[in-house]
């Protein structure tokens, strides 16, 4: 119990004799744990979009004849073959008609003139995938191009590769921003630490000649990158959670964010954040210790 | 690090220090000292007297011979040992070595610190010993605001603070009125009498011409014994 409470008392001395680095270095490592977060939130959110958006992806087979009930079990059989599917439906044009007029809703009047049969036969295939795995929908699609009477397959090709494309991106800056954040701890912590070390040489001196241990001397130095990224992460992720209220209150209505629901990080992945800024931080403190303080 | 029982504190033999190129600075010098003993070492500057002090607290290592404290061979002893070794031991050192931005409390209290005693006890040591140099108003003022004087009685203090089994002063009396040095010697009886081992390295005269301790004179390196313990 002493021993903690020399070891609080001695950090608590270092942070008032160089409070002005360790203050940026503190700014430092939330601004790294805000950007870092922002775009895993942002990620996040739209991963869960495109899981939600996954289980309402279809393929539609459209077909030049019919396929009679006889032969749907042989239909369904190869689509199965090929891969597990949610559920399989065979659309009439009549039925077909009839959901384009719900679709268009109040201008339904200019399919007045016309016949459901110039609308094709179709098979429409729900999939258990999401879309994360858009080269396993393209073979899908190949697949059922080849089924007999197949006259084309669609699955809103556009703007999947489109979304895709959007998640590589969004997965590059959270790596990217996530190394920033790794460097940043480490790098900053460990320098404003060595800053503080080479000035408090002659103090350690003193203290050795007087007989400190390793851990009285090197305990305090671990405490303050420990605590730097205690309180840095705790900071930025509270800047966070104001940004999450921020773009909640901003944002939420009918057009954007009633597209997917904008939930905040899960607590096991705030603990994540947290015990890894602390261990980045105080690997930094660590790493000046080894450099220069010497028993 | 324990010290052993035994009565002999410090055993010094056949130590040598050289500097480079070849400054003799400690020429095959050997001594020892009981527990509970007060020695006196006298010389003039530059006789070595600091260099013999800086080998007995660990700050540097004899060219050859060696040193023993307490039964313990400091050529033998791990560094974590040494530090252990260096709580019994309190330094007055030359040029104070004091820390200027601290205060007095603090530069006292740091020796304390590294025992982990509790604040407490801290506090009643250093007022106990800030009375006794007679600078107790000083208590919260920083080092660098202190004379010469007042900067000697605390670096003095602040080698009393622990209590230690072996007390190093060097010429602790140096920047002293004759006032300020009668507190110094008494405060270093009254440790005397509490058990420490004091060994006092100085070049006035007038702290040991009375005195009944044995005293070692060095000269160029050469250790003699000048005066040996009078029989009460």
């Amino acid at each position: 119990m002493k021993y903690i409470t020399f070891i609080l008392i001695q950090t608590a001395r270092n942070f008032k004799q160089a409070w002005s680095s360790q203050l940026m270095t503190l700014l430092t490592v939330s601004l790294s744990v805000l950007f870092f977060t922002f775009f895993f939130l942002i990620y996040n959110n739209m991963l869960q979009a495109a899981s939600r958006l996954g289980d309402e992806l279809r393929l539609i087979v459209y077909l030049d004849e019919e396929v009679q009930p006889s032969l749907q079990a042989g239909y369904e059989k190869k689509i199965r073959d090929f891969s597990e599917v949610e559920k399989i439906i065979f659309i009439s044009p009549q039925e077909s008609f009839e959901q384009l007029k719900k679709q268009l809703g109040n201008d339904r009047d200019v399919l007045d003139d016309l016949d459901a049969s110039f609308l094709p036969h179709s098979i429409e295939i729900y999939l258990k995938h999401d879309l994360k795995n858009l080269s396993r929908i393209k073979e899908f699609s190949e697949y059922l191009s080849t089924l007999p009477s197949t006259m084309k397959v669609q699955y809103g090709q556009g703007w999947i590769e489109r979304f895709s494309y959007f998640m590589n991106l969004l997965r590059m800056i959270v790596l990217l921003s996530g190394t920033l954040l790794a460097l940043t701890a480490t790098f900053m912590v460990s320098y404003t630490i060595r800053l503080t070390l080479v000035a408090r040489q002659e103090e350690l001196e003193v203290f050795r000649m007087l007989g400190a241990t390793n851990s009285f001397i090197k305990g305090p130095v671990l405490i303050e990158g420990f605590l730097q990224g205690f309180l840095g992460s705790i900071l930025g992720l509270t800047a966070l959670y104001f940004c999450y209220l921020w773009i909640q209150d901003h944002f939420s209505g009918p057009v954007f964010l009633n597209l997917f629901e904008f939930s905040f990080l899960a607590l096991p992945q705030v603990l994540v954040i947290l015990f890894t800024s602390i261990l980045l931080c105080t690997g930094g403190s660590l790493v000046s210790i080894r450099k220069y303080v010497s028993i | 690090m324990e010290l052993t029982e035994s009565t002999l504190l410090l055993d010094v033999v056949k130590v040598s220090k050289t500097y480079p190129p070849d400054v003799i600075a400690l020429d095959d010098i050997s001594f020892d000292i009981q527990k509970g003993e007060i020695v006196f070492l006298t010389g003039r500057s530059g006789a070595g007297k600091t260099t013999l002090l800086k080998l007995i607290c660990c700050l540097e290592k004899p060219t050859r011979g060696y040193i023993e404290i307490g039964g313990n061979d400091l050529s033998k002893i791990k560094p974590v040992s040494i530090q252990k070794l260096r709580q019994h031991i309190g330094v007055a050192y030359q040029n104070f070595r004091l820390l200027p931005k601290l205060t007095v409390f603090q530069n006292i209290a740091m020796p304390l610190e590294v025992c982990y005693m509790d604040r407490k006890n801290i506090r009643t040591r250093v007022h106990e010993l800030l009375d006794a140099l007679d600078i107790i108003e000083k208590i919260n003022v920083r080092t660098d605001k202190l004379s010469r004087g007042e900067q000697q009685r605390v670096a003095i203090a602040r080698a009393a603070a622990n209590k230690p089994s072996l007390l190093l002063a060097d010429e602790p009396t140096g920047n002293l009125d004759s006032a300020s040095t009668s507190r110094v010697m008494d405060l270093f009886q009254h440790l005397n009498s509490e058990g420490a081992t004091i060994m006092i390295a100085t070049h006035d005269e007038s702290i040991y011409k009375k005195t009944r301790h044995r005293i070692f004179n060095l000269e160029q390196g050469q250790l003699q014994l000048i005066q040996t313990e009078a029989v009460a």
